[in-house]
């Protein structure tokens, strides 16, 4: 199927229920790799890359659909129907915490449970509002893109792109699991930083659980309680893992809290 | 201090060594980076990486370089900018590797920093440079873009007045009594019209051609295309009455194409053969099916064509050497080149001091498309 195909969709384990994860801005679905197996055992799992990262088809992704976060809503929405996902579980990290709760607006069957791991509605002050960022440290970041390509080749993407067929040649570049096309990279920054879902927060209807890390610069604690206070449905954990990526540095205790939660 | 002193081999290093634990903080730095940062190294050890990073640095650090350090142990040459005690940025490429021991926990985190002024200057300047081409080339395309809009417009704006203008000529042309001299400037006038309108439908041709749209064909294989071919004759032997045309029309097999399209063809063919032959030989027209082909050759005499010149004829305002006042936009032929590659024909001409002729030749039946995968 060309959705699967496009968004490089794995689905593993069994179970009667599904649980989708969703990596965030920077890497790939290897995020969720340590997290995804612990579920295998009772769950339907699935992983996917967002358009334009990892061994997605970077030959589907349009600046035009992607400038905005409903873009990306709009693949898990695909994804799901080609499952035929119903009632399943969505984790979502970092910037996907919004997408997935986007994506359960569009399709209210799809995802009874959402599972936001750092998740932050709007980066950039605002007012009243703390988000942690201003403009200038979002240009920041992007100059730091544009001077680091982290492994990705020019070279390479044209063969990789031309022969999905053939993944030996997309092998090379799983070596570097954070390789996007830099100018990919830099849109999906801008999107992602520049993004404000405060007003989509009290719409969502799926039961939340919402984790939080300690010292976490991009979604700060204070953030963490805002959209738990803002979701009509939700539980709050704050976990001991300090950073943005717990699923990579504390996949054990983001495990539990979701067990305990679904 | 000797070469084996590995104490002083770590702290006075030509480069910068630091290293961290698995929660991200300063467990120690050598005296170069230190120096560098401009402070004393018991300062910094114990605080978070963070506080040696720009906040898009920061950022950078939790999205990007931590991930890849979890996932493949290793990161290469990132370009990043250090602050220093007074807020200065330090530029520097670093690597970085984690240490695991036999259980996978991770220990800590060794980086080596190179200053790099100069390279990060020289990198960022070709960055710059790049972003300036980029956004050049991108205005060049929205002008040209712009451009060959408004020659679309314009093209189809002008066929109004045009139209009037041929409408009012027909009318004194039919029913009022003229002067001989008055006949002869309303043949003229017509003449001059249908030269404008032919131009006109090769520029918003090409316009379309441009604009993405290409040529659209309206095939339809029961009409005959005999009468079509008469008919563009007849027009042009009204404008040109004095120039000798002769037609061999010999269709026995109906042709899937786009009339109207190949009415065109002929037409700027025809017309060519007129504007560039010579008065005094008879230009030919020939439309016959061969081998499950339709064929229509053009031919007229005069000096032929030089070598030099075939070879751009189909290009767009490509003009050969005409007198000032037959002077057209040099759209003719690459129109007539576009329509017979919709059609999947060729156009092929032969010139000699005997004659030029143009060939047009095409499949009678149209090849289904491929159906796509």
């Amino acid at each position: 199927m060309m959705v699967l195909r496009r968004n490089n969709v794995r689905v593993l384990g069994q179970g009667s229920r599904a649980m989708i994860f969703a990596h965030g801005f920077g890497c790939d679905q290897h995020m969720w790799t340590a997290v995804a197996r612990a579920f295998e055992t009772d769950f339907r799992t699935v992983l996917f890359d967002h358009v334009g990262a990892g061994q997605s088809d970077l030959a589907a992704y349009d600046s035009v659909k992607y400038s905005t976060l409903d873009g990306y809503a709009q693949d898990v929405v695909e994804i799901g129907q080609a499952l035929d996902l119903h009632e399943a579980v969505f984790v979502g990290h970092s910037v996907s915490a919004m997408i997935g709760a986007l994506a359960s607006l569009k399709a209210p069957d799809m995802f009874s449970e959402l599972v936001m791991v750092g998740p932050s509605p709007r980066y950039v002050d605002d007012g009243d509002y703390v988000g942690g960022f201003s403009h200038a440290q979002v240009e920041e970041l992007l100059d730091f893109l544009a001077e680091n390509h982290l492994g990705w080749s020019a070279a390479m993407a044209p063969a990789i792109m031309g022969n999905p067929d053939r993944p030996e040649l997309g092998e090379a570049l799983t070596e570097s699991f954070c390789a996007t096309d830099p100018k990919i990279a830099r849109e999906f920054a801008r999107v992602t930083f520049f993004s404000d879902n405060r007003v989509d927060l009290p719409a969502v209807t799926a039961r939340t659980l919402v984790l939080q890390c300690r010292e976490d610069i991009i979604a700060p604690t204070c953030v963490g309680e805002y959209v738990h206070a803002q979701l009509p449905n939700s539980e709050f954990v704050l976990l001991n893992a300090t950073g943005h990526c717990p699923n990579l540095s504390a996949p054990n205790e983001v495990t539990a809290a979701i067990r305990a939660f679904v | 201090v000797r070469d084996d002193d590995l104490s002083d081999l770590y702290e006075d290093a030509p480069c910068g060594y630091i290293s961290l634990t698995s929660d991200a903080r300063i467990d120690r730095l050598n005296g170069t980076l230190a120096g560098w940062l401009g402070q004393p190294a018991e300062v910094l050890v114990g605080q978070s990486v963070h506080a040696l990073l720009s906040f898009g640095g920061r950022i950078a650090y939790e999205t990007h370089l931590a991930p890849m350090l979890r996932l493949q142990g290793r990161v290469d040459e990132i370009a990043l900018d250090l602050l220093g005690a007074d807020g200065a940025r330090v530029p520097v490429i670093a690597n970085a590797r984690e240490k695991r021991n036999g259980a996978g926990d991770h220990l800590f985190t060794r980086i080596t920093m190179f200053r790099a002024i100069e390279r990060r200057k020289f990198e960022r300047s070709l960055i710059d440079a790049r972003s300036e081409a980029d956004a050049k080339a991108e205005a060049e395309h929205e002008t040209s873009l712009l451009r060959e809009q408004f020659i679309a417009v314009l093209g189809h704006d002008l066929r109004n007045p045009i139209a009037a203008l041929d409408a009012g000529v027909r009318m004194l042309g039919g029913r009022e009594t003229l002067s001989e001299r008055g006949q002869f400037l309303i043949r003229e006038m017509g003449a001059s019209l249908s030269r404008a309108s032919a131009l006109i439908d090769n520029v918003l041709d090409f316009a379309r051609g441009r604009l993405g749209d290409g040529l659209t064909l309206i095939r339809d294989a029961k009409d005959p295309l005999t009468p079509v071919l008469e008919q563009v004759v007849n027009e042009i032997r009204a404008i040109a009455p004095n120039r000798e045309i002769v037609t061999h029309l010999l269709l026995e097999h109906p042709v899937d194409c786009d009339r109207a399209r190949i009415a065109q063809l002929a037409s700027n063919l025809i017309a060519n053969a007129v504007t560039h032959g010579t008065p005094n030989q008879a230009i030919v027209v020939k439309a016959y099916i061969e081998s499950d082909r339709f064929v229509l050759a053009v031919s007229n005499g005069g000096d032929p064509i030089p070598s030099a010149a075939r070879a751009q004829l189909f290009q767009p305002f490509f003009r050969g050497g005409v007198r000032q006042s037959q002077q057209g936009l040099g759209l003719g032929l690459f129109i007539v080149n576009e329509i017979a590659k919709a059609h999947g024909g060729t156009l092929d001409v032969s010139s000699t001091p005997k004659e030029t002729r143009f060939i047009f030749s095409m499949p009678i039946h149209s090849i289904p498309e491929p159906k796509s995968a």
